[in-house]
């Protein structure tokens, strides 16, 4: 279990993997731009957007960009990161490392 | 399958528009911003809840649109399916369904005591009394061998036997309040595995046809729970099978193929090893029914890797693979055979080779899981493909579709469509749906 | 300035200053001067990736851009934070597995040439000192507010210009990478430290955030203008509503409807093309620590922003009343405006902590520039020693000589910068930019993400992309930014000329057009196969996982094995 090629993928793997992975980016990312461009977007076709009050006299606008946005951005990333890692652990390598490991050391 | 999320966008755009306009333009003065967003939001959450089910509704089989097309056959429904659904117009869940054992039975005879007539019922297997309900529990305990010799008369002849007096009860209890009573079998098929028992505290025995009729229903449910028990145990038999199949010229053709690296290339011949246990180690360590995707992809890959291994260029491969459908529950060992019989029937045949594609999706609205195996090899003739549907050869000689669907009637019953597209000289298409779960 | 505020001031830097000399490489090697030899924390190296980012323009300038022009200065903290989830999704594991030097280097092994890296190389250094600028700026105007005078006939302005770039050019060339990796940590918890002491300082004396948003909003925003020698207020003009005058609650303070959605994408885009930040990635022991680490600086970065955006509205709802208790604040103010908006924050630091205070929130400042600065020469450095010099110029370059060749670079290009720091005077341009800091390093975002993002997003996730595509798009990516900028410059800001200045909407597109319309034309370089394994397979990563799992179970349980684990590494 020492020699440094004993972790292998083949073209195939990485390929597909390369394929869900952008699928998952491209998923997100649309989503983050529609977030990202309707907290501006919306003051242009909802008055309540900008001119609304909320908590404490902010109007929602204000509220999404002085915080909610930033909360927003965490958690989007923690997802797809999440995500991104689950989707690589298992279409690469085998389903189940310490498994391999076990038989291995015996 | 993916455009079930179309719709439901449509619609939700078009509620959210007919809220604007009922509360905006329509409502004078307009409603307030709280208002109309929870009026929107609860419209969207009963919609987003309820389309699934509208969606899957009645399941009509899509219209065909490549030269041949078949759909595997299916197993009919059983008999016992049919009269499943005669009981339940008695309108009770009946607990016997899951065998006879003393929890269902107690549960029975409560259920049954109003419906019979008696003041006391009983249920005993061969050995033992499972459940006493009524007048005399106290001495009639649950777990003694039944007391009567009537009980013993029932078992030995399987026919009804009426007690009008109180002496040929035989209790042991001189203050026995229990004075007829009416006992019929419980039978599966001919073996007689149990007595109903319907007491009464005076001296006229309740109507013996209703407890007659009534212990034919229970025999009838203790029959499909025997059938299912049956029917697990030849699915578990069927997978054994499967792992016992995996088809020897296949590990000869690989050991074959790692021996002649072995010397021209040592560390893909040790990368080739390590692969070829991986493969063995994964099918012989599934011990359930169900695998994550995940696992069952991994599965593939080992193989498609050894035989590519083999095969050189001639076998190419693409996955194509929803990030959603990694942690969805399939059928084990189901997805490589039908990867193996593209690559052996469809590749190998074909001089220039080919490539196999597996694609996988999930998809939630339907909760469906879609997998598509395809090929562009050889193809099969229209009439082999007549006869694979319909189960009259096995075609590939090991490991056929006719196992696989056999193993998904059973896990799946109607629910999974298994369709098999083929055109001579064009490659095939093996289209799997099954619940997601 | 008196003594208390330099003391403070003087100890913090001392203290950050001598983390660096403490923990200095040991044996010198390009491989440590440049990356920490490769072994870095997540936490660690989240906190040191903030360092780098979080420069003048995060500290001083969005809080200033939200005093100046309210929810319209927020977007720049919205789209600094949002910057990094495109170097999430698109770049952050990919680039750590393919484990090059530099952004030039990645995209050189890459596509297999070393034109790309030239032209790489250069619009790196474009954007490296595009973005120096206003640090160096940033510096001189903190050193203005702190110490007011010069040191040898010099202006304020001049001498803080030169004293923090001289400092900080002294601590890259000596410290190196390692030191600068804990270092960039220890300041950007500093950073944070004084932003968090400022917002409980703030809130503990009764500020109602929502009632103040909410009574800045009833009245007209003004600001401060310079009219024929004298201060005067003038009313800022809406540009969403004509005729109308802006609020400080309301968008149209600063930015038309386009403008603002340009300004969020040129930010958003921006970070993923910027060197030094990216380097840091591959400081990270694998790709999945690599984007591990980003989820964390998208945490600490909502922090931070958030924190910013409350004190610039802060120090609008509360200077005006403070002007009576605090006579020195009528030379700074205008009716209880400020006239240099960078001001609010160590004005704010004054008020609520005295002259220690406004020593710790100067020393977050001049910290926040050292540590961007230190990032930026280092990118430079790596650029330019490895990229250049070692495979141009000197090939046959010892150790010894490529780090001297680093060295000197980091010499050059901060002294550059300085001296273009030097030609604009701020004062002349406040009028015309409101926070300058914070809108010059647009610019640098604007490069970043129209000449090198978009090449290096079709680069990892695009297998057809070529050598001569990705030359076309980058070079086609930057002209379009430049050339957008000088006519932006022409016509003024207005209308679209807001794209004009925030010219990535347009320019990465077409950088993206470019580069597939050319890489279709052309073909692919031989090894893409094996590029691709390495840059998107996860066996290197696994395996160094499970040798550092081995090597774990092998110190607690079997020492006979540790000799194999650490032979290993």
């Amino acid at each position: 279990m020492t020699s440094d090629s004993d972790e292998h993928d083949t073209p195939a793997e990485v390929d597909a993997t390369v394929r869900t992975l952008r699928r998952v980016a491209v998923g997100y990312f649309v989503v983050f731009l529609v977030a990202i461009g309707g907290v501006p977007g919306l003051t242009l076709v909802l008055d309540w957007w900008s001119k609304g009050r909320v908590i404490g006299g902010m109007s929602p606008s204000f509220v999404m960009a002085a915080f909610g946005l930033y909360v927003f951005f965490f958690v989007i990333g923690l997802a797809a990161a999440t995500l991104s890692t689950a989707v690589e652990s298992r279409m690469l390598g085998g389903p189940d490392d310490d498994a391999a490991d076990e038989d291995g050391l015996k | 399958m993916r455009s079930g999320s179309l719709p439901l966008a449509a619609v939700l755009a078009a509620t959210w528009a007919l809220v604007y306009l009922f509360t905006q333009e329509f409502a004078d003065p307009p409603l307030g911003v709280g208002t109309t967003v929870v009026a929107g939001v609860i419209l969207t959450l009963l919609l987003t809840l309820g389309y699934p089910s509208a969606l899957r509704g009645p399941r009509v089989s899509r219209a065909t649109r490549t030269p041949r097309v078949s759909r595997l056959p299916r197993v009919r429904r059983s008999p016992a399916a049919g009269s499943s659904r005669t009981l339940a117009a008695v309108g009770r869940p009946m607990p016997l369904r899951s065998g006879l054992t003393a929890d269902a039975a107690r549960r029975t005879a409560q259920l049954l005591r109003p419906l019979l007539g008696g003041d006391a019922v009983a249920i005993t297997d061969r050995e033992r009394v499972l459940a006493f309900v009524g007048p005399g529990e106290d001495h009639h305990t649950v777990g003694d061998p039944p007391q009567t010799e009537a009980t013993a008369r029932v078992l030995a002849s399987g026919k009804t036997v009426v007690v009008r007096q109180r002496s040929k009860l035989a209790c042991r209890m001189p203050d026995c309040p229990l004075q007829s009573a009416v006992v019929a079998p419980l039978a599966i098929g001919k073996r007689i595995v149990g007595t109903l028992k319907v007491y009464r505290v005076y001296a006229d025995p309740p109507a013996r046809d209703l407890v007659e009729g009534m212990a034919g229903i229970l025999s009838l449910h203790l029959e499909l729970a025997e059938l299912d028990r049956e029917r697990n145990l030849a699915a578990d038999a069927k997978l054994d099978a499967l792992r016992a199949q995996i088809n020897p010229h296949f590990l000869f053709n690989i050991l074959n193929t790692i021996a002649s690296k072995a010397r021209t290339d040592p560390e893909e011949a040790r990368q080739l090893l390590l692969r070829l246990s991986d493969f063995f180690r994964y099918a012989v360590r599934q011990d359930g029914h169900f695998a994550e995707f995940g696992q069952e992809y991994f599965f593939v890959r080992t193989y498609l890797a050894l035989e590519q291994a083999r095969y050189g260029d001639r076998v190419r491969v693409k996955y194509d693979i929803d990030p959603q459908v990694l942690t969805a529950h399939v059928p084990v060992l189901t997805i490589q055979p039908l990867v193996e019989n593209a690559v052996k029937h469809g590749l190998a045949d074909k001089l220039e080779g080919g490539t196999v594609t597996l694609k996988a999706r999930v998809d939630p609205l339907t909760r469906t899981t879609a997998i598509q195996v395809s090929d562009d090899g050889v193809g099969i003739p229209p009439a082999v493909l007549d006869k694979i549907t319909s189960g009259e050869i096995d075609p590939t000689g090991g490991v056929g579709l006719r196992n696989i669907s056999e193993r998904l009637d059973t896990l799946f019953g109607e629910r999974y469509r298994l369709d098999v597209q083929s055109t001579e000289g064009a490659g095939t298409v093996i289209d799997l749906r099954i619940p997601l779960r | 300035m008196n003594t208390a505020s330099l003391v403070v001031l003087v100890s913090l830097l001392i203290i950050v200053g001598g983390l660096a000399l403490v923990i200095r490489p040991r044996g010198v090697s390009t491989l440590d001067f440049y990356l920490a030899g490769q072994r870095v924390g997540v936490a660690t190296n989240a906190s040191a990736i903030c360092g780098d980012y979080f420069s003048a323009a995060s500290f001083l300038g969005v809080a200033a851009a939200v005093y100046v022009s309210g929810l319209d200065g927020v977007w720049y903290a919205t789209g600094f934070a949002a910057g990094f989830v495109p170097v999430l999704l698109f770049v952050a594991a990919p680039l750590r597995r393919f484990g090059e030097f530099s952004i030039p280097d990645f995209l050189g092994r890459r596509l297999d040439s070393d034109r790309v890296r030239l032209v790489a190389v250069g619009v790196v250094q474009l954007i490296i000192l595009s973005y120096l600028v206003p640090q160096a700026v940033g510096s001189g105007i903190t050193w203005q507010l702190l110490v007011g005078q010069g040191i040898g006939g010099l202006s304020p302005y001049a001498t803080g210009v030169l004293v923090s770039t001289a400092a900080i050019t002294g601590l890259v060339a000596f410290g190196g990478m390692r030191g600068t990796t804990w270092t960039q940590a220890v300041q950007f918890l500093l950073l944070l430290s004084a932003l968090v002491w400022l917002a409980i300082a703030v809130l503990g004396s009764g500020f109602n955030y929502g009632a103040s948003v909410a009574e800045l909003a009833t009245d007209p925003l003004v600001n401060p203008v310079h009219v024929d020698g004298d201060w005067e207020l003038a009313t800022t003009p809406n540009r969403l509503e004509a005729d109308a005058p802006a609020s400080f609650a309301e968008p149209g303070a600063r930015y038309g409807g386009l403008g603002q959605v340009a300004l969020i994408i040129t930010l958003v885009m921006g970070t993923a093309g910027l060197p030094h930040v990216m380097n840091r990635y591959f400081t990270s022991p694998t790709g999945t620590a690599a984007r591990m680490t980003t989820v964390w600086v998208l945490g600490l970065a909502g922090l931070f922003y958030a924190l910013a955006v409350m004190l610039g509205t802060a120090a609008r709802a509360l200077i005006p009343d403070a002007v009576a208790d605090h006579p020195w604040l009528e030379e700074l103010t205008v009716d209880g405006v400020l006239r240099v908006p960078e001001h609010a924050l160590p004005v704010l630091g004054r008020i609520y902590g005295g002259e220690a205070g406004l020593g710790l929130v100067a020393a977050g400042a001049l910290i926040a520039v050292m540590s961007t600065i230190a990032g930026l020469l280092l990118a430079s450095a790596a650029s330019w020693g490895h990229d250049v010099y070692e495979r141009h110029i000197n090939p046959q370059a010892t150790q010894r000589q490529a780090v001297r060749a680093g060295r000197s670079t980091v010499v050059v290009v901060a002294f550059a910068s300085a001296g273009l720091a030097l030609g604009l005077r701020p004062e002349s341009l406040t009028a015309l930019l409101p926070s300058i800091v914070a809108t010059m390093v647009t610019w640098a975002f604007a490069l970043a993400g129209s000449a090198l993002t978009p090449v290096f997003i079709l680069a990892i996730w695009w297998r057809r992309t070529t050598a001569a595509g990705a030359v076309a798009g980058m070079v086609v990516g930057a002209l379009a930014a430049v050339t957008m900028f000088a006519a932006g410059a022409l016509i003024g800001d207005r209308g679209l000329g807001e794209v004009f200045m925030t010219p990535t909407m347009v320019a990465a597109p077409l950088a993206a057009a470019t580069t597939v319309l050319v890489s279709r034309r052309t073909t692919v370089p031989a090894g893409l196969e094996r590029i691709w394994l390495k840059m998107h397979g996860t066996a290197a990563d696994r395996q160094a996982v499970r040798l550092a799992r081995l090597t774990i179970a092998g110190v607690d349980q079997r020492p006979d094995d540790r000799g194999v684990g650490d032979a290993q590494r």
